[in-house]
């Protein structure tokens, strides 16, 4: 399971890079593309604006398959306060910017799945795949706007994993 | 640990993309896909001359096929099989509206309404056209080469139908695809262009230099043959009656989430119902909302003489498997 859940993010990190490079976040020194999965940082007061957050949720697992098949829920957040340059006037601009990348960085709809354990990396052999996003409605909070992205990532279960 | 194979379990697949491509009527010859040739072809650029039609939904088949047994004994027992009728149908909804989805989902012939000249009589399926015009030499499937004089009659974002005068023939007419069966000789000199399927739109056009039209699309039917004339057109039409049928060799593709693919190829393939439509609500909730109206297309399968064996066919099921994947 960890494999499709490290796959996922590294292709949603690759694809955010190539849609709008000047989308990075400063994490432990390191100048890194705009997406991190929660689980795996210090624990977060409140999530950071202007980048993506993964937070996996739900899990679900149909051993009925010839393979096993593993469904994980995933929810991307993600919240801005516009930029200092317009006071904040352009908020809504802006996540609507950070709807656009989440609507283009889930296409295509699947990505290797690779063994991140290994270096480098090993590709397995069978694809993680997921379903399109359901975006939730805006939650506004004084000048912060935020929003949530909640997609199924499926993936199946490989000898030895 | 990556290993070398996995149990595949049952392909996962978003949707269904459909492809057609022409049968020649007068030669009553189909278009056969190949999918050890040409099964791994990129979805967004089908090997000649099939066509996408984009995404299709609700697709369904139907095989009408009976069998009876062959009973013998007492008390009578089944022998054997024997297939009594060959039959199979496919319905689906296009999801978008086109020059060629109208026509597969109407089951007559499908007309454009070629712009009508000043002052003339009203008609449901086009009044006399404006005079069309000949493309010079030098034209290719995407620019149409013109006088500046002829150049100047159109304009970016039209519609252009390329096609021969009708001089009186019977018979399939069109090309490259037969546009409607002649029963009678007709006088509308326009009438080739007004069911042709060799159509484009224009992008833009030149009325200094190199006059002519640039095309945001190739003609169907390549660079214009010799004879070849054009007009424009603001539209389509199709009629609830008539005796024509269109027949297209279709070839439909689910690709499975690990890769894999399954085709469904239907060498002939005849639309069976009158044109209909539709309306699914954008909001599932809000019925009485806005709604998208899909075409509905319904068909009926013809068999060919399968050449491998001489068995009569009307579908192809062919399967590629994923990578890795034990058969």
């Amino acid at each position: 399971m960890q494999n499709a859940k490290d796959s996922f993010y590294m292709a949603l990190r690759t694809r955010l890079a190539a849609i709008n490079p000047e989308r990075t976040i400063l994490l432990r020194g390191a100048v890194r593309p705009g997406i991190l999965v929660e689980e795996a940082e210090a624990p977060l007061s409140q999530i950071p604006n202007d980048v993506y957050v993964l937070r996996w949720i739900g899990l679900c697992v149909d051993l009925d398959q010839a393979s096993p098949m593993v469904a994980e829920q995933c929810e991307i957040l993600y919240q801005t306060c516009g930029t200092q340059s317009f006071g904040g006037l352009d908020r809504g601009r802006t996540l609507s910017e950070m709807d656009e990348e989440v609507a283009a960085m889930v296409q295509p709809f699947y990505t290797p799945k690779l063994n991140y354990t290994a270096t480098p990396p090993a590709e397995m052999i069978t694809k993680v795949f997921w379903d399109e996003p359901r975006f939730s409605p805006i939650v506004t909070q004084r000048d912060l706007l935020s929003r949530s992205a909640n997609l199924m990532v499926y993936s199946y279960q490989e000898q030895g994993e | 640990m990556a290993t070398a194979w996995f149990s595949a379990p049952a392909p996962i697949a978003r949707r269904v993309r459909g492809y057609f491509a022409p049968v020649n009527r007068i030669a009553q010859t189909p278009v056969l896909f190949d999918p050890s040739e040409e099964g791994r072809f990129s979805l967004n650029a089908p090997p000649s001359p099939w066509i996408s039609l984009g995404w299709i939904q609700e697709f369904t088949r139907k095989a009408g096929s009976k069998t009876a047994t062959v009973l013998t004994g007492i008390p009578a027992a089944a022998l054997e099989q024997v297939r009594e009728t060959l039959e199979a149908q496919v319905s689906f909804e296009f999801l978008s509206w086109t020059k060629l989805t109208m026509a597969l989902a109407t089951g007559s012939q499908h007309m454009n309404l070629l712009t009508s000249a000043s002052g003339s009589t009203a008609s449901a399926d086009g009044a006399q056209a404006v005079t069309a015009v000949v493309p010079q030499s030098g034209s290719t499937a995407t620019f149409i080469a013109l006088a500046a004089t002829d150049a100047s009659k159109f304009a970016a974002n039209s519609i252009i139908a390329v096609d021969a005068d009708y001089t009186g023939q019977t018979g399939f007419v069109g090309t490259p695809v037969s546009g409607a069966y002649v029963r009678t000789a007709l006088t509308d000199v326009d009438y080739i262009r007004r069911v042709t399927f060799n159509l484009a739109l224009v992008s833009a056009v030149a009325t200094t230099g190199t006059t002519g039209l640039t095309l945001a699309e190739a003609l169907p039917g390549g660079a214009p043959a010799a004879g070849a004339k054009l007009q424009t057109v603001t539209g389509f039409v199709d009629r609830e009656g008539g005796s024509f049928y269109q027949e297209w060799s279709a070839l439909f593709v689910m690709e499975g989430n690990q890769g894999e693919r399954i085709f469904y190829h239907y060498p002939r393939l005849q639309s069976m119902a009158s044109a209909q439509e539709v309306a699914l609500p954008l909001d599932g909730k809000s019925k009485e909302g806005l709604a998208r109206i899909a075409l509905k297309g319904q068909f009926l399968a013809l068999p060919i003489i399968d050449p491998l064996d001489g068995e009569r066919v009307v579908c192809y099921r062919s399967f590629l498997p994923a990578a890795n994947a034990l058969v």
